[in-house]
């Protein structure tokens, strides 16, 4: 479904330069679920960027169900975002001054939706937060936040979700809570990508990619996953 | 939900940045409401003082001078015409004056306008020593003469009493009560002017029906002072018109005073436009700058937006929308505010100045608030949606 060929990413000219990424490909299949390792730097959260096109590619192609898309205008991104591909952030991203229901509701807000509410209700209900539908992010502890916005992922159905060190922020019982979260959602037919720098959290996905210094050093599939 | 209840909501809960936020459309619209309502009581104030030049308008007899000649020699000068102008003529000259400033000001009162003061002036001797007497219209020249203090005794006020100038009461040892006789008629001092610097401090005021009677002149005056009450009266025209109209009579315009006048309303207009223009230049750059900071400071909102699916149109209309809420709202807060504070800061600036509230104002001023916070929200709220969601987080 998800193809990437030959992307580079440079930031700054010169002897600034850095090379984010450096010629890397990868394919992504229905279903799949993935883990993108590395060290700090290593150009793991830059790749997720570019998948989900939150950023630019400096050269290479990133193709959606035979499409190319690094090429596209902000305008036609906001479709792909609105059903295609979500995004769960280490730090959440959560609107502050809205209730958990409320950012759960946001995607279908922006997608014209005049109601929705159930929707969301029922998709809090999912990931274990009906009770905390009302509460502010402010109330609400990191692993609750985190429920909220795989739950805002979720609302729309989407096919991929990107999940930037979902559980980065988490002791280790919440994270477990989180990935087993991403399990459900990976059985249900989704694909997921989810870059992590703990070996352990990575175990859990059904396939393993290195990165390091901007390539990719090594692809490691585990049948099935660490249930 | 929709957008607009997303964002009513939003802004509801985040009362106190919004608050904050617009707190520069508050200023703004307060300097500027408070300026212009006092700079609108003061032009009155500061007319009011002007009115204090005097007559603006002459009418004197028509005499004209006529040189007889033989040949190259000449005989002398004629003089053709009444020294003095019938009081019949006074409400002509009162319908005309009226008559032009009510055209020139577009108004349809019924009541006097002008201030028309006929004068009888006559030179008599008082105790021995030669005086000029005025007979006046003592409504009409209270009026006119807005400068005069009576610092002894009071203003006149009927029939065989008289106001003396301050000269004229010291040389001829006059005081309050004393009685002189004009032309053989007895006349009780009433009252002593102050000084004026003025040839006024000469002259001994009485009635004009008194003068009239005193010198055997009734139904005759010397000349007519007329003041028309507004400044930008068109005199120039009234003078004319009264020509054209009355026989035997001359008006003119005191040309000095008009153009004096006419100069100092206009120093005065551009000085209050330009107080004004720039009050709102800097009011709205206070606007212009909070709400471009407040946009500033939701850059990583407007990321989160646009990653769970907000296109850019969506982020420009939510800042629209909260730019109308801001400017609606410190729109009201300013102009309720400058009102107030033109209440409290006019009269200090200006002494007995009567502020009153613009009721005018209002609708300009949240017209105004909201123009400007829109003007002020959206262009950084456009350039801010261009930017890369994966920035917008990065740029905390």
């Amino acid at each position: 479904m998800l193809e990437i060929k030959n992307i580079s990413k440079i930031y700054g000219e010169g002897p600034a330069k850095v090379v984010a990424l450096n010629n890397v490909s990868l394919r992504v299949n229905e279903g799949d679920f993935i883990a993108i390792m590395g060290p700090s730097g290593s150009g793991k959260s830059t790749l997720l960027n570019i998948i989900g096109g939150l950023d630019y590619p400096s050269r290479g192609e990133v193709i959606l169900d035979g499409e190319r898309i690094d090429n596209l205008g902000e305008n036609d991104f906001v479709d792909i975002r609105r059903g295609e591909i979500a995004y769960v952030f280490q730090e959440y991203h959560l609107l502050s001054s809205l209730t958990a229901l409320e950012n759960v509701m946001l995607p279908l807000t922006f997608c014209g939706a005049e109601k929705g509410e159930e929707q969301a209700l029922e998709i809090l209900r999912r990931v274990g937060l009906a009770g905390r539908a009302e509460h502010k992010p402010s109330q609400l502890s990191g692993g609750e936040q985190q429920r909220v916005a795989i739950a805002r992922a979720l609302v729309n159905s989407p096919s991929l979700i990107l999940a930037d060190e979902p559980t980065g922020n988490m002791d280790q019982k919440m994270g477990r809570e989180i990935l087993d979260l991403f399990h459900q959602l990976n059985k249900d037919g989704r694909s997921i990508i989810m870059v992590t720098h703990a070996p352990e959290i990575a175990k859990q996905a059904k396939e393993i990619i290195v990165l390091q210094d901007g390539q990719i050093v090594d692809k490691i599939s585990q049948q099935g996953g660490e249930q | 939900m929709k957008l607009y209840q997303m964002v009513v909501k939003d802004v509801i809960r985040r009362k106190k940045r919004v608050l904050y936020a617009s707190l520069g459309v508050v200023i703004g619209v307060t300097t500027i409401v408070a300026v212009l309502t006092i700079a609108l009581a003061a032009e009155a104030n500061i007319y009011g003082q002007i009115e204090k030049y005097g007559a603006n308008l002459m009418v004197m007899p028509a005499i004209s001078d006529i040189d007889i000649g033989l040949g190259g020699l000449s005989l002398g000068t004629l003089a053709i015409g009444e020294n003095y102008i019938s009081e019949d003529k006074l409400p002509e000259i009162r319908r005309i004056t009226d008559g032009k400033i009510r055209e020139a000001l577009g108004i349809e009162d019924e009541g006097n306008i002008a201030t028309i003061a006929p004068k009888l002036y006559m030179n008599t001797k008082v105790n021995g020593t030669s005086v000029i007497v005025v007979g006046v219209d003592p409504q009409e020249e209270h009026k006119l003469k807005t400068w005069w203090r009576v610092s002894e005794g009071r203003y006149l006020e009927g029939p065989d009493k008289a106001l003396v100038g301050a000269t004229a009461a010291e040389l001829l040892e006059l005081n309050v009560g004393d009685t002189i006789t004009l032309n053989g008629r007895e006349i009780t001092i009433t009252g002593i002017l102050e000084e004026t610097g003025s040839n006024e401090d000469y002259q001994v005021f009485v009635p004009i029906e008194t003068a009239q009677k005193a010198f055997n002149k009734e139904g005759l005056v010397s000349s007519i002072d007329v003041r028309a009450l507004c400044s930008a009266c068109p005199t120039a025209d009234i003078a004319s018109s009264i020509n054209e109209n009355i026989p035997g009579v001359r008006a003119v315009a005191v040309k000095q005073i008009a153009e004096t006048e006419m100069g100092m309303m206009e120093k005065i207009s551009k000085f209050l436009l330009a107080l004004a223009g720039i009050t709102l230049a800097v009011g709205c750059f206070g606007v212009v700058n909070t709400m471009m900071t407040s946009v500033h400071e939701r850059i990583k909102d407007i990321g989160i937006m646009k990653a769970v699916g907000a296109s850019r149109n969506q982020i420009i209309k939510i800042f629209l929308y909260e730019a109308i809420i801001i400017g609606v709202a410190g729109g009201f807060f300013g102009y309720v505010a400058g009102t107030l504070l033109a209440y409290i800061v006019g009269p200090l600036v200006f002494k007995g100045v009567a502020v009153t509230y613009v009721p005018q104002y209002f609708l300009p001023s949240l017209v105004l608030a909201t123009f400007i916070a829109v003007i002020a929200t959206v262009y950084p709220a456009f350039r801010a949606s261009k930017i890369k969601v994966a920035d917008s987080f990065r740029s905390l």
